[in-house]
């Protein structure tokens, strides 16, 4: 027999499901149907989501090929300066992203520390390109690939790691074929959240990359511009943004909360 | 529930109470809605004003003129509206009405780069360089608008545009791309390079667009004389001349 829950939380729940949701219904509510194939197929549209998808998904093979190496040594390593190092690797995910963006522009723009340097010496600009709003987006979205990853390493008993090494296992081989395939759950937990992140990110993107139609303007940027001139166009976008997100979400349910 | 709901209506109706009794003697309190780019010109023209006028008090609601226009129609709290465009004060005078409507001030283009000018600019033609890093206001930004318009009439957009890396969402954000050293030049207001450390380019008259400030008293302005005593200083030799400080332009004869 199923237990009933005392009514006060059930009540609370609900405030909380409503408040959560109303946004996405709202959006639906005041969608322009009618309108919603012309607004998609139009090039604003259909580049915004083009670079959308490059940009995220680059993003997030950035984040994981940096942040899973970076989750190991934070979990395994022993050395000075490893909780600060741990609170720098996961500050981004409190920044403002406007804050972010403006740290990018003094490391990385061109006249920046290292930017200057990238500029001056290689003639690379990462300011203004794509390539500047993969680095925005990897910024923001490596720390929940840090975070997933350091507790799967830290769930893990070093035995596995002891017996792979006492039959003979070099460390890197180890690492591949014994710690990793252990903690796929949170790595991909880790990456499909680091993807939503990305996918989402505006604020670093807009001060750091900047907004051209084609280069670096992805969806949310594209959302933002067209509520100047367009709200109904910005309306059709957003939904796009928001059904992409919930479908990816739900179908990885599993991966992500441990539920089923 | 019931002596919360008790409370909070004492509470209502003793802040409600400050607020309107001031109005039973000559009203002190003075509410001007205004368009954002005026803020640092119109809070000197506050304290000036408060200075000249003892006892007053002059609160600024500062946003984008569209949003106030709309603000004024349905809350009725506003005595004085300046703004950025002669559209939202059109709307404003439709409904609720105002009176004493003049332009009392003019904002023009101006050209800004980083101050060691990396990409050579001198001049509106100089923006079409090839490869020069141009950045605007977006589309539908009033500043963003003005100078898309600008580079039409001077028969510029198709090369202009096609240097444009970003477009931003405010004239703030022009600035800080430019002064940042990111962009080799962006297309602000004058009255936005009062303050900011970047090297400008002034654009002739017959090649600039000037938007024209509005201001005006909104009708049932519960400050009464002290809304017209306001704009009147506004539009004096001291208001015109804090705003000349700011950058902005005294209004064009309408002939």
């Amino acid at each position: 027999m199923r237990r009933r829950l005392p009514p006060p939380i059930v009540a609370l729940a609900a405030i909380g499901a409503v408040f959560i949701s109303l946004p996405a219904i709202a959006l639906a509510a005041r969608a322009p149907w009618g309108r919603f194939a012309e607004i998609l197929s139009g090039p604003g549209a259909r580049e915004a989501l083009r670079l959308s998808l490059e940009v995220s998904l680059a993003a997030t093979v950035c984040a994981v090929v940096l942040g899973v190496p970076l989750a190991w040594v934070l979990a395994r390593g022993e050395f000075r300066g490893r909780t600060v190092l741990r609170a720098l690797a996961i500050s981004p995910i409190v920044l403002p992203p406007v804050v972010a963006g403006v740290g990018l522009l003094m490391a990385l723009g061109r006249r920046g520390v290292v930017g200057g340097w990238l500029y001056d010496a290689l003639g690379v600009q990462l300011t203004f390109s794509t390539a500047g709003a993969i680095a925005a987006a990897t910024f923001v979205s490596m720390p929940l690939v840090v975070l997933a990853a350091e507790a799967g390493f830290r769930g893990l008993d070093p035995r596995f790691e002891h017996a792979a090494a006492v039959l003979g296992a070099r460390p890197g081989y180890a690492f591949r074929r014994v710690v990793l395939p252990m903690v796929r759950p949170q790595l991909v937990a880790g990456a499909v959240l680091a993807w939503a992140r990305a996918l989402g990110e505006f604020g670093a993107t807009i001060t750091f990359a900047g907004n051209l139609q084609g280069r670096t303007q992805t969806v949310p940027l594209a959302v933002f511009q067209l509520l100047q001139t367009d709200q109904e166009g910005a309306i059709a976008l957003s939904l796009v943004l928001v059904v992409l997100s919930i479908a990816v979400l739900v179908a990885l349910r599993g991966q992500i909360t441990g539920a089923s | 529930m019931k002596r919360f709901l008790l409370l909070a209506t004492v509470l209502l109706a003793a802040c409600s109470s400050t607020t309107t009794s001031s109005g039973s003697a000559a009203p002190t309190d003075l509410t001007v809605f205004a368009a954002s780019s005026l803020t640092a010109a119109f809070n000197k023209i506050g304290t000036d004003f408060e200075a000249a006028n003892p006892g007053v008090q002059v609160t600024f609601n500062f946003g984008s003129s569209t949003d106030l226009a709309t603000q004024i129609g349905s809350e009725g709290t506003a005595d004085v509206f300046a703004s950025a465009s002669g559209t939202a004060m059109d709307t404003v005078e439709k409904d609720p009405g105002v009176q004493d409507r003049q332009d009392f001030a003019t904002n023009s283009l101006v050209i800004i780069t980083p101050n060691d000018d990396p990409g050579g600019v001198s001049s509106l033609q100089d923006l079409a360089k090839p490869g020069l890093q141009l950045v605007l206001a977006a589309e539908g930004v009033p500043v963003g608008d003005y100078a898309r318009q600008m580079l039409d009439a001077a028969g510029l957009s198709k090369e202009v545009l096609a240097n444009v890396v970003s477009n931003e969402p405010d004239d703030a954000s022009v600035v800080a791309k430019v002064k940042s050293g990111e962009a080799d030049a962006g297309i602000v207001y004058t009255s936005d390079i009062s303050s900011a450390d970047v090297r400008d380019v002034t654009i002739p008259d017959n090649e600039n667009v000037a938007a024209t400030y509005p201001i005006a008293v909104i009708v049932g302005a519960p400050a009464g004389d002290l809304a017209t005593t306001f704009v009147d200083y506004v539009t004096g030799t001291q208001g015109e001349a804090t705003l000349a400080q700011f950058g902005f332009g005294p209004p064009l004869s309408s002939g």
